[in-house]
């Protein structure tokens, strides 16, 4: 499956609309910062790129799909940015435009620096040829932008930046070195320079701008750009504004002939509207601390300089972005000249919410999914009315992925034309296909007569699977998968499984998350209770069928935290090697000989039971990880509770209670690629059976899951039963290796199961164990001393302990 | 059954003193209306419980394996003498390879249904020196199959009685000390009482055939006195001594049902735990989600 996510390009083209409206003769200029939108929509792209190949890793994509844009004319310049303010790119660059290649149809490296000086790139498109004319002069004179001719393609040797304020030469480290679109060693012909310095001067960052050209020897020319800065009266206070979804105020335009008082008239008129705007305008997400740090820039800078503010324009949205608001601009700056510092920002309201369906070429369809299903996986943070954020967008798409109803998910921020800065949220999702099959067989060749493997000794097997997903477009599924080694003679070992999932039972708009589910089951065990104790030969295995019908609801509190309770009615046969049912376990006498009059398997006595019991099984699981070492609580209670119905009228209450604690002992910092804290995990176990208890409902003792060092039930089967656990786990190159103590113990309780297989079978009753692990991946080398024996031997085990 | 009792021959090998010494006993059983009396006779492996019971009957009625465990299969030997009968049960070794053979207790517990037991005869060796958890886990397996009360009925025989303690220590005074011994283990064994395990009586077999006779012909022990009745008196003593003697019945054999004990709790049980464990960890749960840390974008409210 391939998710996308793409972020702001092709919006970023309206969210840069408000041009700039430069007001050179006003008395409150304001400065339109035409953010080039694709430092930041780039930024974001490419951050979301990794956080979602990170956080997509599971789904089986092929390839992380991005449309990055919906105009391709313009993804096809490999730029992401309008004209604007003559598409200064303001933003400073130092995304890190590697890695990120092919992402905007260009190369990675093209790609980077035409989207710094995009509209440069824009122009060099129009004219690609890279023939240029010498520019016929004599050398080394310096040449007015007007004198050049405008027929020619001017080569550029080098752009020089001249602050006639400080009078020298900056270097292209200064902020203003950004807004150039011009590239050294690129062709323009004179048109194109005209046009930049137009730009440049309308932009409302100098007061001042000329370019002239030095000719060169070899027939380019050098270009200066010689500046002053704009400056304004000094202010010492700040005030951000959501200015999105206002209608932008159109100035009319000044008449060259009013009269003075007309043009204070004029000035008024203006300054009103803008305090209307103001005081319209709503409040700004961005927080006090960072309005205190801005006041601190303004007070500490005196005057109001276009540098300052290109520095606090980069503050606040560095907040916007650090805080995944991917579609926020800082659009204007007002009230120059007064006090105080007006920003403005279009934060990206959204506006609408469309959820569409689409078939496998793309086209918009009517889906069968009911979109209440969709609606109820997504933040309210995605709603109309808030403020668009990719955080938001991406919990949506995790959201919407785990329900496994779709192939491709994207959630695609759209601007809107019909409300200014407004922002559409688009979810587009491909429906996976609703019903599947699927066979896979495989033969196997058993030893015939003789050890030989003959023609009838060929055994086709295998699984039939299928799955019925979304009936009804409600997330309801019907899945089935029988499995057998011999389809000849499928009764031998036939796995079978049937499951019906109903979710969104109480409603699929009501808010609680009840799942119902039933199934029909059936597997075969090894059973550990009928396992030899430490020197005792082979104990004849003693197999467990189940089979039966499960019917339970699940009611989600958290992502990990449920509560399960239902009816389970089962048969259960237990079978001896050969297949045969035994009601009996079987021992092996001293003179060698087996008889078969063990501990009873059945309560029945037959070796078949049949039982119908309650199950309830809360589990609360608050457990995260901190640097990938998990951290937290986890308890699990579970009880079946048995209803006097079946084979001898069973009747108990089984129960069991798991309490561990992953305790972090070192507060770290959190963040990808730091370390992880050492954690102690401290657990216990403990379970319990009142009434009528089977030996294959016993609780064992020993094995990689009860007290590691000991094989499954080596140390007994019991009526109660007490685990206990520590473990310290020290984080170490990226894996961690740890230290265990375990203890496990029947209280006494041996007896008190039918036929007490733990004497019989003569084990311990109970146990302790001790030793030493290294994590590799998923599998755990563990060196475990065995308390009983004092004896250690090397483990490896698959999956966590705990 | 009683048919197939035969006439006790083997009380005419007996030297004539310790014949009327029995048969006075036996008119002493009849006096208080005993007309049977069945003795079990359990202990380890190779301490000489057939051999005890070859010696009490005068016959050779169980085959000794000296070298290898008794066959598993307990043996009744019944005898009658004028209208009493006497029953002598040999059971098999109870330990195997340093465990109890649970095997074997089965076969004896089957073998003992429906049977009345009226003495035990619990033998063990008295030239043994020290007492291990062997016979704790005899005495306690013996308890776990009969119950606690068996033990008011237990004789304690202590076989290979002519033997010389070691480094000079007087007779008496070895007896007294290993006999205690062997009370204490299996006191604890048995979770018995101080005064319930000291009330066991300890008397001295001596089986061998080299056994030193005196001068009525009687087996005597190294003291003088003639085990066989001394043995018989105690059984007698102990079979009157106002104890009921236990009878196996099925439900004796299985043990208390496990599997009954506590049932009519169960609806409490399953009423507590969901108010005391299911209701509470829905409230951690609750606690957790309000107390769950948020992303700061879920936090801050829009206008």
């Amino acid at each position: 499956m391939s998710s996308s996510f793409p972020a702001s390009q092709h919006w970023s083209a309206t969210l840069s609309a408000p041009r700039p409206r430069p007001r050179p003769n006003s008395p409150r200029p304001s400065l339109k910062c035409h953010i080039s939108a694709s430092r930041d929509s780039d930024s974001s792209n490419h951050a979301l790129f990794k956080t979602l190949s990170k956080t997509l890793a599971f789904s089986s994509a092929a390839a992380l799909l991005l449309n990055s844009s919906p105009f391709p004319l313009l993804l096809s310049n490999g730029s992401g940015n309008f004209g604007g303010c003559s598409g200064n790119g303001l933003g400073g660059g130092g995304s890190g435009g590697g890695g990120g290649g092919g992402w905007f149809g260009g190369d990675g490296n093209g790609g980077f620096f035409s989207r710094l000086f995009s509209p440069a790139d824009a122009i060099a498109d129009e004219s690609p040829s890279q023939e240029w004319d010498s520019h016929g002069l004599p050398a080394n004179i310096v040449v007015q932008l007007n004198k050049l001719s405008g027929f020619k393609k001017y080569k550029i040797s080098e752009i020089l930046f001249f602050d006639r304020r400080k009078w020298k030469t900056v270097g292209t480290e200064d902020s203003f070195f950004e807004m150039v679109s011009l590239r050294p060693g690129a062709t323009y012909t004179k048109a194109q320079l005209q046009k930049e310095l137009e730009t440049l001067a309308t932009c409302g960052m100098f007061e001042k701008v000329d370019m002239e050209g030095k000719t060169n020897p070899d027939g380019t020319i050098g270009v200066t750009i010689s500046f002053t800065e704009s400056t304004w009266q000094s202010a010492d206070r700040f005030r951000c504004i959501n200015v999105g979804l206002m209608q932008q105020s159109k100035p009319i335009e000044m008449d060259a002939d009013m009269t003075d008082k007309e043009k204070l008239e004029y000035f008024r008129s203006q300054e009103e509207d803008y305090m209307r705007r103001i005081q319209r305008a709503r409040v700004c997400l961005l927080p006090m601390p960072v309005h205190m740090e801005i006041m601190q820039m303004l007070k500490e800078q005196g005057k109001v300089s276009a540098r300052l503010l290109q520095k606090i324009r980069d503050r606040v949205q560095k907040w916007y972005q650090d805080e995944g608001y991917a579609c926020a601009q800082v659009v204007n700056f007002g009230n120059l000249n007064t006090k105080e510092v007006v920003c403005e920002v279009v934060e990206g309201d959204i506006t609408q919410l469309v959820i569409q369906f689409q078939d496998k070429l793309g086209h918009v369809v009517e889906g069968n999914t009911d979109v209440a299903v969709v609606e109820r996986e997504l933040p309210k943070q995605l709603r109309p009315g808030y403020i668009f954020n990719i955080e938001a967008g991406k919990q949506a798409l995790r959201n919407i992925n785990s329900l496994a109803l779709f192939s491709n998910i994207e959630v695609n921020p759209r601007p809107d034309e019909k409300n200014e800065g407004g922002i559409i949220v688009e979810i587009k999702l491909k429906e996976l296909e609703q019903k599947t099959a699927e066979v896979s067989t495989e033969w196997s060749i058993v030893p015939g007569r003789g050890g030989r493997p003959t023609l009838a000794s060929l055994q086709p097997g295998g699984t039939v699977t299928f799955e019925h997903r979304n009936l009804q477009g409600l997330n309801r599924s019907l899945i089935g998968s029988v499995t057998t080694s011999n389809f000849f003679n499928p009764q031998d070992d036939l796995a079978f499984k049937l499951e019906y999932v109903h979710p969104y039972l109480d409603g699929v708009y009501n808010p609680s998350n009840r799942t119902l589910r039933v199934s029909c089951f059936n597997s075969r065990k090894l059973s550990p209770v009928f396992t030899g104790g430490p020197g005792v030969d082979e104990v004849p295995p003693i197999w467990v069928d189940r089979a039966g019908v499960k019917a339970n609801i699940t009611e989600n509190f958290t992502r990990q935290s449920k509560f399960t309770y239902g009816l389970v009615m089962e048969e259960i046969t237990t079978r001896d090697e050969s297949s045969h049912i035994c009601a009996n376990g079987q021992r092996v006498l001293p003179s060698g000989g087996i008889s078969s009059d063990g501990p009873p398997t059945t309560l029945s006595g037959t070796g078949i039971d049949r039982m119908a019991f309650l199950q309830a099984n809360i589990t609360r699981d608050n457990t995260k990880f901190v640097n990938g070492a998990i951290v937290g609580d986890r308890n699990v209670f579970q009880v079946d509770q048995g209803l006097g119905i079946g084979s001898n009228f069973p009747f108990f209450n089984r129960h069991q209670l798991t309490v561990t604690r992953f305790i972090q002992l070192m507060s770290v910092e959190e963040g990808a690629g730091k370390a992880p804290p050492p954690v102690l995990v401290l657990h216990s176990h403990y379970g319990g059976c009142v009434g009528d208890l089977p030996s294959y409902d016993a609780f064992t003792l020993g094995g990689p899951y009860s007290v590691r060092g000991y094989n499954m039930g080596e140390l007994g089967a019991a009526r109660n039963i007490l685990e206990l656990a520590a473990e310290l786990r020290i984080p170490i190159k990226g894996t961690h290796v740890y230290a265990f103590a375990e203890h496990g113990n029947d209280l006494g309780s041996s007896k008190n199961v039918k036929g007490n297989p733990t004497e019989v079978y003569r084990r311990m009753g109970h146990g302790s164990s001790y030793g030493v692990g290294l994590k590799l991946g998923l599998v755990r080398a563990e060196y475990a001393v065995d308390h009983n024996s004092g004896t250690g031997a090397l483990f490896f085990r698959f999956g966590e302990r705990f | 059954m009683a048919s197939q009792v035969r006439e006790w021959a083997g009380i005419n090998t007996f030297a004539p003193a310790t014949q009327t010494k029995l048969l006075e006993l036996l008119g002493k059983l009849k006096q208080e209306n005993v007309n049977t009396l069945t003795i079990l006779v359990m202990g380890k492996g190779g301490v000489g419980k057939s051999s005890t019971v070859n010696s009490i009957t005068g016959e050779r009625v169980v085959t000794i394996s000296p070298f290898q465990s008794e066959g598993p299969r307990p043996v009744m030997v019944s005898r009658s003498r004028a209208g009493f009968t006497l029953n002598i049960i040999d059971t098999p070794g109870l330990i195997e390879g340093g465990y109890i053979n649970d095997l074997a207790l089965d076969i004896i517990k089957r073998f003992l249904l429906n049977k009345t037991i009226d003495v035990l005869l619990y033998v063990d060796r008295l030239d043994a020196y020290r007492v291990d958890n062997l016979d704790k886990l005899v005495a306690k397996a013996i308890t776990d199959t009969f119950g606690k009360r068996i033990w008011d009925k237990a004789v304690i025989a202590l076989s290979h009685a002519q033997f010389s303690p070691p480094d000079g220590l007087p007779y008496d005074e070895f007896f007294s000390k290993r006999s205690e011994a062997l009370l204490k283990v299996i006191r604890s064994g048995a979770r018995l009482k101080k005064d319930e395990a000291s009330a066991i009586p300890v008397v001295l077999v001596e089986n061998s055939g080299r056994c030193n006779k005196n001068e009525n012909d009687e087996k005597v022990l190294p003291d003088g006195t003639a085990w066989i009745p001394k043995l018989v008196g105690t059984i007698t003593q102990v079979t009157l001594n106002g104890s009921e003697s236990i009878h196996v019945d099925q439900k004796l054999i299985e043990g208390p049902n496990p599997n009954q004990t506590g049932k009519l709790w169960i609806p409490l049980i399953f009423a507590l735990q969901y108010l005391l464990v299911i209701k509470p960890i829905r409230g951690f749960i609750k606690k957790d989600v309000a107390n769950e840390s948020r992303p700061s974008w879920e936090t801050h409210e829009s206008d």
